[in-house]
């Protein structure tokens, strides 16, 4: 009897529990997702992980600050995906340095809960073009087109092409090539792209350095005229050689009254190993460009690498690797760069960045601290590169926008064994004119 | 003695398991995720109440209840009464009819992509979510007049109803109607025409589509001889609704002047500021739901559009985002609006045409399941 009791007593418990499980499940409700940040991680070799596609937290604000809340990893790929750009229809695109997937095409979809989910991604026939690096959607004779930097082009010492795409399709339209050993002296060439911007029927893409980091370094920018898609000239931006190489310009932004009204056309270029930032005037009466003029000087002012532009309605941003700083100007005053606040002290390898608002409403800014993961001495990485190594902070840091304040800090490598290659804003989080 | 204590033990087993038999038929069987979710990420963020998530069985039982007079008072009408199928659930006439043919205040809204955009229903706003609108249609002495007690009564005497709200809910419950009906609008997603195909990359527009999407995705700019038609401003670029945040889906399109504007989300809020101020809705599947406008009033697509073009009444809570938007650089002043060419508006007129989406409209899993039972 007494086992009869001692079960009579557990009756209740059993019921209960019995109830708990027959309740239907309850998902979380999907409420805010203005601070996840897409990110492109890299497996790093001695870590045994692999390349992957994420979705992760980045506000502060959050419990799960710094979580991967979705991932697609890339077992194959020896190289990860490099650069993420939203399409102006909303698709996702991912540039990529192994030649197996230069350029891909990434699926994101949404669960019965609402949450994202990355479901995958295509890659994309680019006619043998290699190691992508930016891409932007822009007309040419009243059409648009995604145009494509491939910094490898199809390969050799000098190559290096802009690929021109059907945006519905994904499918080449045109390979612009012109190596400087076949166009011959004084003609417009095309070598190791990487920066693309346009305004009106002119774009510029810059001219950084071949993929192996070795075999040659550009110093100048290729105006493409986009009536007939051909080169039309080059303009060297190079003065200072901190570095004793030339100036490898990366990214470019073609300053443009549609980002301020007040603003003047111009080219503005990031010099990767000059450390400068220089403007080029645009006539669009004549379709001229000016001289080329140094804005800034990194070598003056104890910075080094400068990288990407990114911009907000008021503001426009430059990341510097070394020491890893985002500096700030004033929008309205572009092309000058007047400056808008101090800097914002990220870490080294500052490079992309991301703009959104916290649970509470205020106003961030995410950087991605890294150049490339290419591994570091400590971990005896096969891929190391010594001078690299020193640019790969493998965070990302959180800050308040306003003041600059450091609010939180996800350190890849720490956390997932991973580094951290780029990051843009979850679709609806805002969008940027890196372009 | 012995046969005293068996048959003691007897009665306990068989008290133990009814009960057990009726606790396992009163409680519900966990309900199945919708199979196959697909919403297009572009749509945006949504979030579904915590307390009712997308399930199989509750769009089951949802679909029924919104096709069943049942739920009026006369057991006459339905839902679908007002929100045909076919119509993009909209009814074709200006106003909603009421149970006596008098036209009533609103026309009826169409019923898609109810996820996204603003988090208000009605054209008014009145109702802060889908459960919560549910419902009023219902009790409207004017729309279905049916008491709410006395539904539940009724749904409790059919057997099937009993079945469906168990398997869903658990219990028949005017809160489990509206949980239900709420499911079942929720999952009337519309994401297969012309303009989502294209969005994906899987179709390509016209001439003539093209460069009304491009006019309807522009705020003209003279500064930058940006032509545009403005719809943007209020209708967001892949959903073609209202936006989200905030009342910012909400506004006064300037079809009347201040002295005969009617209420709209003013009569919710309280704040003059909103008079005249009606819920901007989807454009999705605009070309079968004539006529237009929240009170029907336009009646083409034609029409619309010379509205926009130079038929806008300025009242003190007229748009901003309408009353500066001209494509003419010294705009005449005699009027407000577009002045946009006729080919403009009619690439418009053609883009608004790649919002319909053929089968969303014929879709089996939203149509009448009663059909065939009755």
């Amino acid at each position: 009897m007494k086992v009869n009791n001692e079960f009579k007593g557990l009756l209740p418990a059993l019921f209960t529990a019995a109830l708990i499980s027959m309740l239907p499940a309850q998902p979380g409700a999907q409420v805010r997702e203005e601070s996840h940040g897409v990110v492109l991680l890299r497996g790093l070799p001695t870590l045994e992980t692999a390349h992957s596609i994420a979705i992760v937290e980045l506000d502060p604000e959050q419990e799960n600050f710094g979580e991967i809340l979705s991932e697609v990893t890339q077992p194959d790929m020896t190289h990860p995906l490099h650069h993420l750009y939203y399409s102006p229809a909303g698709r996702l695109y991912a540039t990529g340095l192994d030649p197996v997937c230069s350029l891909a095409e990434i699926g994101l979809e949404r669960d019965a809960t609402g949450a994202p989910q990355v479901t995958g991604f295509e890659c994309l026939d680019t006619q043998g073009q290699m190691v992508g690096e930016d891409i932007m959607w822009h007309s040419s004779n009243g059409t648009e087109y995604m145009f494509v930097t491939f910094m490898g082009g199809t390969g050799g010492d000098d190559g290096g092409t802009l690929g021109v795409f059907d945006p519905q399709t994904n499918a080449v339209v045109k390979v612009i090539e012109a190596r400087p050993s076949q166009v011959g002296a004084d003609k417009p060439y095309i070598m190791y792209p990487h920066g693309i911007s346009a305004y009106q029927d002119r774009m510029i893409i810059t001219s950084t350095v071949h993929p192996d980091l070795a075999t040659g370094v550009g110093n100048a920018l290729t105006v493409i005229d986009l009536n007939t898609l051909e080169p039309i000239q080059n303009i060297v931006v190079e003065n200072e050689k901190p570095l004793g190489f030339p100036s490898s310009p990366v990214e470019v932004l073609f300053a443009r009254p549609s980002m301020n009204e007040n603003i003047k056309p111009a080219v503005l270029v990031n010099t990767m190993f000059g450390f400068e930032t220089w403007k080029v005037p645009y006539d669009e009466a004549s379709k001229t460009f000016g001289d080329p003029e140094v804005l800034y000087s990194g070598a003056a002012n104890n910075t080094a690498v400068p990288l990407e532009f990114y911009g907000t309605d008021t503001e426009l941003f430059i990341s510097h690797a070394l020491p890893g700083v985002v500096k700030r100007y004033d929008l309205a005053k572009l092309p000058d760069l007047v400056s808008s606040g101090p800097d914002i002290q990220a870490a080294p390898g500052a490079h992309h960045m991301i703009f959104f608002t916290s649970k509470s409403g205020r106003d961030l800014i995410a950087v991605q601290n890294n150049l490339l993961n290419l591994g570091n001495a400590a971990d005896n990485d096969p891929t190391d590169v010594d001078f690299i190594a020193a640019l790969n902070a493998h965070t990302i840091t959180v800050h308040d926008l306003a003041t600059g304040e450091q609010l939180g800090s996800v350190n890849f490598r720490e956390k997932y064994s991973k580094g951290v290659d780029n990051l843009e804003g979850l679709f609806g989080s805002g969008f940027v004119h890196h372009h | 003695m012995a046969r005293q204590r068996w048959i003691a033990t007897a009665a306990a087993v068989v008290a133990i398991g009814t009960g057990a038999s009726y606790v396992i038929r009163a409680l519900p069987p966990d309900p199945t995720p919708v199979a196959d979710f697909s919403a297009p990420f572009v749509f945006g963020r949504f979030s579904v109440p915590q307390d009712n998530p997308l399930t199989e069985e509750a769009f089951a039982l949802g679909r029924r209840l919104f096709y069943d007079p049942a739920l009026s008072g006369g057991n006459d009408r339905s839902c679908a009464t007002c929100h045909i199928q076919r119509l993009a659930f909209t009814d074709g006439l200006p106003t909603a009819a009421g149970l006596n043919g008098e036209s009533l205040e609103f026309s009826s809204m169409s019923l898609v992509n109810l996820l996204w955009g603003q988090e208000r229903f009605f054209w008014d706003g009145r109702a802060l979510s889908l459960e919560q609108q549910a419902l009023l249609p219902i009790e409207n002495p004017q729309e279905m007049a049916q008491d709410l007690e006395e539904l539940v009564r009724e749904l409790k005497g059919s057997r099937q109803y009993r079945r469906m709200f168990r398997q869903a809910y658990g219990e028949v419950s005017s809160e489990n109607i509206a949980r239900a009906l709420a499911t079942f609008m929720r999952m009337l997603i519309s994401a297969g025409s012309k303009y989502d195909r294209f969005l994906r990359g899987e179709a390509v527009l016209t001439e003539q589509e093209e460069l009304g999407r491009k006019l309807f995705m522009a705020h003209p700019d003279t500064k930058v001889s940006l032509r545009g038609g403005n719809c943007i401003d209020c209708h967001s670029q892949f959903l073609t609704s209202g936006f989200r945040d905030g009342l910012d889906g909400f506004s006064n399109n300037g079809l009347d002047k201040d002295v005969d504007l009617p209420a709209g989300l003013m009569a919710v809020t309280g704040n003059p500021a909103h008079k005249g101020f009606f819920k901007v809705p989807t454009l999705r599947n605009i070309a079968v739901t004539a006529p237009y406008m929240h009170d029907g009033r336009l009646q083409t697509l034609e029409d619309v559009m010379d509205h926009y073009n130079g038929g806008v009444v300025v009242s003190p809570t007229l748009s901003p985002l309408i009353l500066e938007a001209d494509n003419a650089a010294s705009p005449p002043g005699s009027f407000v609006g577009l002045r946009l060419t006729d080919s403009e508006k009619a690439a418009i007129i053609a883009f608004l045409h790649t919002l319909t989406d053929e089968a969303f409209l014929s879709d089996a899993r939203f149509s009448n399941p009663l059909e065939g039972e009755l």
